[in-house]
């Protein structure tokens, strides 16, 4: 019944989205304001329709409906209620209603914000949201249906996939990766109006802007919490692996961070605008591309991608948008000449254009290495995988000339620079920043990546604090404001561009962390008998007892966990387990992470022996990782304080466009 | 605001979009030379021990991930000596591992091994990855990163 619903609901939503999409190009065409309302209209009902059969979903779990096949795979009677709700987005089918209903959700809250604004552009940003929302659901009623019946009906189902119930994680990252996903096909639809209505100019590029960070902000917290996930969960002590799944959220973000860059300079000097154009492009379809790479299974090989039928959709999709948006680029290429011309060498929208050159590269290097083993395969038959290693060694640079254009750019001016005014700037930056790793040098740290990037950042956070001081004494010396007050005012003046260098800051406190967690993690392995101990650094393990025992809110699963008492820097009872879930014939690791400021305690268990009762530990000491989650935290809230709506803009009724120096 | 507008600097010389256009010219190149020159040798090659052994001597040193059926009765010691034969039915290949494999290692299980062959005809592991088996769901259902693989190892 409820399955029925569901069901329902999906095909309705199908029709309803499509009805929105030839209702806003025939509404845009015939500039009827009716028609165009009831596209609206449709719209929000395909969201409330989406909405619906995630709900349905969320019954069957929290029911734990075996009739359906989807909660059979992944939900059992035991099942905690959070775990079964989450489960929504934990495997396949059910994670593309849930996007389904976030796409939507988007689409909905855009065309409700610009009813009654850019009426040239909005029939055709709705046309291609609905158009995105259509694929969705009808991807859910031929492909991949969410609720599809099983018979025979069994009295227990499979349960979630072990690792997704094992941390509440679970229930962040997903949502925020795929709040990040979906929101990028919001500049997309921007872009495609403007190149179809020709409305190339600036008005568009400040409501792109906007509306790439808001999903910015979302998938830098998913890729951020993703990374945390890792760690906490699966107990190999690091965050960031290569892995395919993992490059697939970091290619769009990368693009797009181009594109807020490249943006400034479209919009302040009139350059770079095919480019930035095309960044918008980029960045959409490489959300299609990641969705692919990790919903087809073509990653693990070539040869499973024929088993998966929502592979095929998403190819199909990727060939037509990619061809589409690049055609109807093509086309408008005469719109998009530059106004001015380019600046000197040494000049910040040199700086800008750098900036994008090396993102790009990533973004290259990145899909590249992703998609070679696949090519090796494809080609020769062998089966080959690109390690960690090679991703290091070609990112790397990359990123530390990114963090040394993040220092440059701010402080150079647009159109050129004198040398006098190089000296002038960076003397004090490059001094603070040669001192610092002298400093470091001299407390021992001998690794040079982290003490090149200690010097780097130092630098990068000097530049960017010399240019506020700069500006809050010029400010307080004309309006005689105390300091802290010329800096707040300052700063909620001019959001766009100190949100900037906010989340530069958090950027370079992550690079910080990065480098010495990289370089400067001990690890320990033991076996030990209780009573036994271990040490690590100036950390001392005393393994107590192993017990195993079914865990408390779900009795399937059995809990083998080893009990430790630390002594140390940090001291106290440790507790770190593997868990035996019915539904994976792999134990899922528990580790304990002890988190301090200077660093991670790490203990995982690798293995036990249940007969003499001794355990097989894995202990890494882990320098300064909370300050990635930290640096993280600091990068979203920059991109919020960027866009944070100017109270003043608001009361005086101008349009969204945003003024300030970017 | 913070920074003195420049004065419009005067109509670019051409010289100046040529300058910029090197300057990117030479970053992709150095880029690219990166990406290229090392990918070679750090792709790591997936083989059996049928197919490790027909490379010969040439496979001496290389790194490589060796899958295979862990042999029943192979298992003898513990990390770092643990030492155990894989097999593809056709071939054998005596391994050496210095890392602790998962509690799930057993015998009879698929494992894959990362590391080397040595001359002594040996591979020497760093790194043992338990095969999921069928009924496992993980790597591409959930789309979550860090699921394409178990680095739990």
């Amino acid at each position: 019944m409820i399955a029925t619903l569901g069901h329902v609901a999906v095909v309705i939503g199908l029709a309803a989205s499509l009805y929105a999409a030839g209702a806003f190009v025939l509404g845009g065409r015939r500039e009827d304001p009716a028609v165009l309302a009831s596209a609206r209209r449709a719209t929000y009902a395909a969201f409330g329709l989406a909405a619906l059969a995630c709900l349905a979903m969320v019954v069957l779990l929290l029911t734990h409906d075996f009739s359906v096949a989807y909660v059979a795979r992944n939900n059992a009677t035991t099942t905690p209620p959070f775990y079964s709700v989450i489960s929504l987005w934990a495997a396949l089918e059910g994670s593309i209603l849930f996007w389904t209903l976030l796409a939507a959700g988007w689409a909905s809250l855009v065309l409700y914000r610009y009813r009654a604004r850019l009426p040239a552009l909005m029939p055709w940003v709705g046309a291609a949201l609905a158009l995105g929302i259509a694929f969705f659901f009808a991807v859910m009623a031929w492909a991949g249906d969410p609720f599809v019946r099983l018979t025979p009906i069994g009295a227990e189902g499979n349960g979630p996939n072990a690792l997704l119930q094992n941390h509440p994680f679970m229930g962040l990252h997903p949502p925020l990766l795929y709040l990040g996903y979906t929101g990028m096909a919001v500049p997309f639809a921007f872009g495609m109006a403007a190149l179809i209505t020709r409305r190339t100019d600036e008005e568009w590029l400040a409501v792109v802007r906007r509306w790439t960070l808001v999903p910015w902000i979302f998938l830098t917290a998913g890729i951020v919490a993703g990374a945390w996930w890792s760690y906490a969960v699966l107990g190999w002590g690091g965050y960031w692996a290569w892995d395919p799944v993992e490059n697939a959220a970091l290619l769009p973000w990368l693009t797009a961070t181009a594109f807020i860059h490249s943006s400034m300079v479209a919009e302040r000097r009139g350059t770079l605008r095919t480019w930035t154009h095309a960044l918008v492009i980029a960045t959409f379809v490489l959300t299609l591309v990641g969705t692919f790479l990790t919903r087809s299974g073509v990653v693990n090989s070539v040869h499973s991608f024929t088993t998966s039928g929502i592979g095929a959709w998403f190819a199909i999709a990727i060939l037509v948008t990619l061809t589409g948006a690049l055609s109807l680029l093509l086309w408008r290429l005469p719109d998009l000449r530059d106004t001015r011309p380019p600046g000197a060498v040494i000049s910040r929208e040199s700086a800008f254009l750098f900036n994008n050159v090396l993102f790009l590269s990533i973004t290259f290097a990145i899909l590249f290495g992703t998609l070679y083993p696949m090519i090796v395969e494809a080609t020769s038959g062998a089966r080959a995988s690109l390690g960690a290693p090679w991703f290091n060694l070609v990112n790397a640079p990359i990123f530390v000339a990114l963090l040394f254009l993040a220092g440059v750019g701010p402080a150079l001016p647009w159109g050129g620079a004198s040398w006098a005014t190089v000296r002038e700037r960076f003397a004090l930056p490059i001094l603070a920043g040669v001192g610092v790793t002298v400093a470091a040098w001299a407390l021992a740290v001998r690794e040079p990546a982290p003490l090149g990037l200690l010097g780097l950042a130092t630098f990068v956070l000097t530049v960017m604090g010399d240019e506020v001081l700069r500006g809050a004494r010029a400010r307080s010396r004309s309006r005689g404001e105390a300091l802290p007050r010329a800096v707040v005012n300052l700063a909620t003046r001019n959001r766009r561009r100190y949100g900037g260098y906010l989340a530069h800051a958090g950027i370079c406190v992550m690079a910080i962390a990065i480098a010495f967690s990289a370089t400067l993690a001990s690890e320990a392995i033991a076996t030990l008998r209780p009573g036994e101990t271990m040490s690590i650094g100036a950390y001392t393990l005393t393994f107590d007892r192993l017990v195993t025992e079914p865990l408390a809110d779900d009795r399937r699963v059995i809990e083998t966990r080893a009990e430790l008492t630390l002594a140390g820097p940090q001291s106290g009872p440790v507790a770190t387990a593997l868990r035996d879930y019915p539904s994976s014939s792999t134990a899922i690791a528990t580790p304990s992470v002890r988190t301090g400021l200077g660093e991670d305690l790490y203990v995982t268990l690798l293995s036990y022996d249940p007969v003499g009762g001794s355990a097989t530990l894995r202990v890494f000491v882990n320098p300064l990782v909370m300050w990635i989650w930290a640096g993280g935290l600091i990068v979203a809230l920059g991109a919020l304080f960027a866009i944070w709506p100017d109270r003043r803009r608001l009361t005086a009724g101008a349009p969204e466009t945003t003024t300030g120096m970017a | 605001m913070t920074l003195a507008r420049p004065i419009m600097p005067p109509l670019p010389p051409r010289g100046r979009r040529w300058g910029i256009l090197i300057g990117v010219a030479v970053v992709v190149v150095v880029i690219a030379y990166l990406a290229f020159s090392s990918v070679g040798g750090a792709l790591v090659y997936y083989l059996t021990p049928t197919e490790l052994l027909a490379r010969g001597d040439a496979a001496i040193g290389e790194t490589v991930r060796l899958g295979g059926l862990v042999k029943v009765g192979s298992i003898a010691g513990v990390a770092p000596d643990l030492t155990f034969v894989l097999t593809d039915g056709t071939s054998e290949m005596p391994v050496r591992s210095a890392s602790a494999p998962t509690r799930s290692f057993r015998e009879g299980i698929g494992a894959v091994v990362q590391g080397s062959l040595t001359a002594s005809g040996v591979f020497e592991a760093t790194e043992v990855i338990v095969k999921h088996d069928e009924n496992y769901v993980a790597p591409s259902e959930g789309g979550l990163p860090t699921q394409g693989f178990d680095p739990g190892t």
